[in-house]
C-alpha cells in the first residue's frame, strides 16, 4: 500500500553550456493508495521523466531535481535503499525492447527474484504463478530477443508481479502492442489493483479504453508546468473526446484487377527462430496506392517490412516491379524502397534536427516539391522551433514525427511505415497523417503501413490487408 | 568441471607453456585440448576453423624463425606446436562452458563483483544485435542516399551511440528489477566447487610438471 506524492517538484536535464532548462516545472499532485491513475499529456511534456523520477531511476541516469521531491508514504524516494524499492515500486518502460538484462524469459524473473534475496526454493513458484497471471507460461524457455513487442510487455509485467511491487508504474506501455494484448494486460492490470491492492500508475497520450478501469485521471500540460487530478466530470469529457470510433463499420474497397502490381509475393515463407511467421502462396501490394497491414502481435508484420527491405531472410519469392529483391543491390534497392523503423533512433544519421532535414533534402528524389514545403510540414509538426536541438534528446512522439517527415523528402516511390503513430498525441496524429496523404499522392508513392492504431486511418489508406493464420488476405471492413 | 577453474587451468598451461621449450609437450597438450573439444561434439564447420585460423599464424610464425633467425628447426616446431596448444587447450575450456554458466561461477566461486559479472553477460547477450544494428545503420544509410562504408566514421559514431544507449537502458533495467551493486543476492543455480575439482587442477599441472621437466632431463 503506498500514497505517491509529487511537492512543488522541478526537474531539468541540463544542457552542456551550464543551463538547467526546466521539463518539469513546480508541479504537485498526490496519486492515491490503491488507485488506478492514468497521467495523460501532449507528446513530449514529461510524462516519461515524471515516471521515471517516481520509480527513481532519475536522477541518478540523467537529469537534475532543482527543486521539491516524490515522496512515498512519507519517504522521499531518494532515501529508499536501492534493494527495498523493488518490493515498493516496479516500472514498464516505453520500449519494450529495452527492459531486460537477461537472455531468456524464465532467467530474466529469476534475476529479479534472486536481486530480491528470495529464497532459491520459492523461485520456480513465484516464476510459475507470474506467468501464469499474465498466461504466458509457453514463452518460459523462449529468447527475449525473439518475441514481439506485446509479447515482451507481457513478460515484464510478469516480472513486476513476480517482484511482488507495491506500486506499479507503466510508462506508455502499449505503444507496440495490439488492442488484444491491450484489453488482456489491462484486464491483468486491473485484476492486480482489485484482488491484490496494488497502486497503479499508467502513463499514455491515448485514452482509448481506459474509462472502464480507471480511478483517476491526472492531465500533464505541455510545458510541464501543471499537474492537476481532473474531477469526475471533467474527466468524463475528456475520456469522451478520445472514445474509439466505431472503425468496424467502416468500408475500404478491394484491389481492382487494373491495379498494377508493385510487390510481389509468391509462395513466400518468413521465419523467425524455429517458429514459422507466414507461408504466402500469393499476394501482391499496388502501385500508387496506400495499403493497411494488421494482425496481432507476433504474427510477423514488421518481418514482411524488414523482408521487403532486405533486412530480414525469406523464402519463396518475393518481387519488386519483377526483380527478386534478394538479388537487388542495396544501394539500387534503397532508391526504390525506404522504411521507416518502428524505432525512430534506428532512421537518424545526423546530430540536429537541421541537419538531418538538410540530408533528406540534398538526396530527395523530388526536391524542388519539398524545398518550400518544409517550412509549412514543421510548423503543422511543431517541429519549427526545435531545429537546433539534437534528435536525440527528443521526446518520443517528436522523434517519430521528425523521423516520418524526413522519410517523405526523401519521395522514395515505394515507402514502408512499421507502426508509425505510436507516441503521438491526437493533434500530432492527425498532422502526420494529412502531410502522409499529401505526399503519397503529389509524389505518387506506393505506402505499406503497418499500425496498431486505426483511428482516422480510413481517410488515408486505400486497401487494407490482415494478417491471420500465416496468411496475408485483403478484406474490405477497416477493424 | 567448475567453469572459473577450468578457466585457471586453462590460463596457467597457457603460462607455463610460454615459458619452455618441449614440442612434445605442446602437442600433447593440443591433443588432449582436441580429445575434450571433440567431446563436446562441436560441428564440423567449427572443427575446420579451429584447425585452419590458428595455421596461418603457426605457418608465419615458424616461417620467420625458419627464414630469418637461426634459432633452428626446433624452436620453428616449439612455437608452431605452441600455437595450436594455446588455441586447442583454451577452446576445450570455452566450448564445454556456457556463458551464462561461466559469468555465475566467476561471481559465486571468484567473487568478482556481480555489477562486472552481469554487465558482461548483459553485454554478451547484446552480441547478435550489435551485428544487426550494423546492418540497419547501413541500410538506413542507403535510404537517406548516404553509402555508409565499413571505413566510415559515421557508421561506427551510429554503433558507438547505439551501444551508449543501450548500455544506459541496460543499467535502468537491472535497476528497476532489483538489481543494486554490493547488495546482497541469492542465487537459484548454485555453483560449488567440489574436491574433484581442485584434484583435477592439481592432478594436471603436476602431471605437466612431470611431463616438463622429465623431457628436459633427457
Amino acid at each position: 500500500m503506498a500514497t505517491i506524492s509529487v511537492n512543488h517538484l522541478s526537474f531539468s536535464y541540463p544542457t552542456e553550456d551550464g543551463q538547467k532548462p526546466l521539463t518539469l516545472a513546480d508541479i504537485s499532485a498526490t496519486f492515491p493508495n490503491g488507485g488506478f491513475s492514468l497521467l495523460t499529456g501532449p507528446s513530449g511534456s514529461g510524462k516519461s521523466t515524471l515516471m521515471k523520477i517516481i520509480s527513481g531511476l532519475y536522477p541518478k541516469f540523467g537529469g537534475l531535481i532543482t527543486a521539491g521531491e516524490v515522496r512515498l508514504n512519507d519517504t522521499k524516494i531518494s532515501d529508499i535503499p536501492e534493494t527495498d524499492r523493488g518490493q515498493l515500486v516496479a516500472m514498464m518502460f516505453q520500449n519494450p525492447n529495452q527492459q531486460f538484462a537477461m537472455d531468456t524469459v524464465e532467467r530474466e524473473l529469476i534475476f529479479a527474484l534472486e536481486n530480491q534475496c528470495v529464497a532459491p526454493a520459492d523461485m520456480m513458484a513465484r516464476v510459475d504463478r507470474a506467468l501464469d497471471y499474465v498466461e504466458i507460461s509457453q514463452l518460459r524457455h523462449r529468447q527475449l530477443n525473439s518475441l514481439s513487442g506485446g509479447e515482451k510487455q507481457k513478460v515484464a509485467l510478469a516480472v513486476i508481479i513476480a517482484m511482488q511491487a507495491d506500486t506499479i508504474l507503466l510508462d506508455e506501455p502499449f505503444a507496440s502492442v495490439d488492442p488484444v494484448a491491450r484489453q488482456l494486460l489491462l484486464a491483468k492490470l486491473s485484476r492486480l489493483q482489485h484482488e491484490e491492492h496494488k497502486t497503479i500508475i499508467i502513463s499514455d497520450h491515448d485514452l482509448e479504453d481506459y474509462d472502464a478501469y480507471i480511478d483517476h485521471l491526472f492531465v500533464l500540460n505541455d510545458t510541464g508546468d501543471s499537474l492537476v487530478l481532473l474531477n469526475d466530470k471533467a474527466a468524463q469529457q475528456k475520456m469522451a473526446t478520445f472514445k474509439r470510433q466505431d472503425t468496424s463499420n467502416q468500408q475500404l474497397l478491394l484491389p481492382k484487377k487494373t491495379d498494377e502490381p508493385i510487390i510481389s509475393a509468391n509462395n513466400l515463407k518468413l521465419t523467425a527462430g524455429t517458429s514459422t511467421l507466414l507461408t504466402q502462396p500469393k499476394i501482391d501490394f499496388f502501385q500508387h496506392h496506400i495499403t493497411l497491414l494488421t494482425g496481432a502481435n507476433g504474427t510477423g508484420k514488421s518481418t514482411l517490412l524488414l523482408a521487403i527491405s532486405k533486412l530480414h531472410q525469406y523464402n519463396g519469392s518475393l518481387l519488386l516491379n519483377q526483380k527478386e529483391i534478394a538479388k537487388i543491390r542495396p544501394n539500387r534497392l534503397y532508391q526504390q524502397v525506404a522504411l521507416v523503423f518502428q524505432d525512430a533512433d534506428q532512421q537518424f544519421l545526423n546530430v540536429t534536427v537541421s541537419e538531418e532535414l538538410a540530408l533528406s533534402l540534398k538526396n530527395s528524389q523530388a526536391p524542388a516539391y519539398f524545398k518550400d514545403r518544409i517550412p509549412k510540414f514543421l510548423e503543422k509538426l511543431q517541429l519549427t522551433q526545435l531545429q537546433d536541438q539534437v534528435v536525440y534528446t527528443l521526446s518520443g512522439g517528436q522523434k517519430k514525427k521528425l523521423q516520418i517527415l524526413e522519410m517523405l523528402i526523401m519521395a522514395t516511390p515505394v515507402l514502408l511505415f512499421d507502426e508509425p503513430f505510436t507516441g503521438l498525441d491526437f493533434s500530432s496524429l492527425q498532422a502526420v497523417m494529412t502531410i502522409m496523404k499529401q505526399v503519397a499522392k503529389d509524389c505518387q508513392q506506393t505506402m505499406i503501413i503497418v499500425s496498431h492504431q486505426l483511428f482516422g486511418l480510413d481517410a488515408l489508406v486505400d486497401y487494407h490487408v490482415t494478417l491471420e493464420n500465416k496468411q496475408l488476405q485483403y478484406v474490405e471492413g477497416l477493424a | 568441471m567448475n567453469p572459473s577453474l577450468k578457466f585457471l587451468l586453462a590460463v596457467l598451461i597457457a603460462l607455463e607453456i610460454s615459458f619452455t621449450n618441449t614440442w612434445t609437450v605442446n602437442l600433447g597438450l593440443a591433443v588432449i585440448g582436441l580429445l575434450v573439444i571433440l567431446s563436446s561434439r562441436p560441428s564440423l564447420k567449427r572443427l575446420v576453423l579451429l584447425f585452419f585460423v590458428p595455421l596461418i599464424p603457426a605457418v608465419a610464425l615458424a616461417v620467420a624463425i625458419l627464414l630469418q633467425s637461426n634459432a633452428g628447426i626446433h624452436f620453428a616446431l616449439v612455437l608452431f606446436t605452441r600455437i595450436y596448444a594455446y588455441v586447442f587447450v583454451g577452446s576445450a575450456a570455452t566450448l564445454t562452458t556456457s556463458v551464462a554458466d561461466l559469468v555465475m561461477s566467476l561471481e559465486q566461486n571468484a567473487h568478482i563483483p556481480s555489477k562486472f559479472a552481469y554487465g558482461f553477460l548483459g553485454a554478451f547477450n547484446l552480441l547478435p544485435k550489435i551485428v544487426s544494428e550494423v546492418n540497419v545503420i547501413r541500410a538506413a544509410g542507403n535510404m537517406r542516399g548516404q553509402a555508409l562504408h565499413i571505413w566510415s566514421p559515421q557508421l561506427y559514431f551510429k554503433a558507438i551511440l547505439a551501444s551508449l544507449d543501450w548500455s544506459e537502458n541496460l543499467a535502468e533495467a537491472m535497476t528497476s528489477h532489483g538489481f543494486s551493486e554490493d547488495a546482497p543476492r541469492t542465487y537459484f543455480k548454485q555453483i560449488r566447487i567440489r574436491w574433484w575439482d581442485w584434484l583435477i587442477v592439481i592432478g594436471s599441472l603436476a602431471l605437466l610438471q612431470v611431463a616438463l621437466f622429465g623431457l628436459h632431463l633427457q
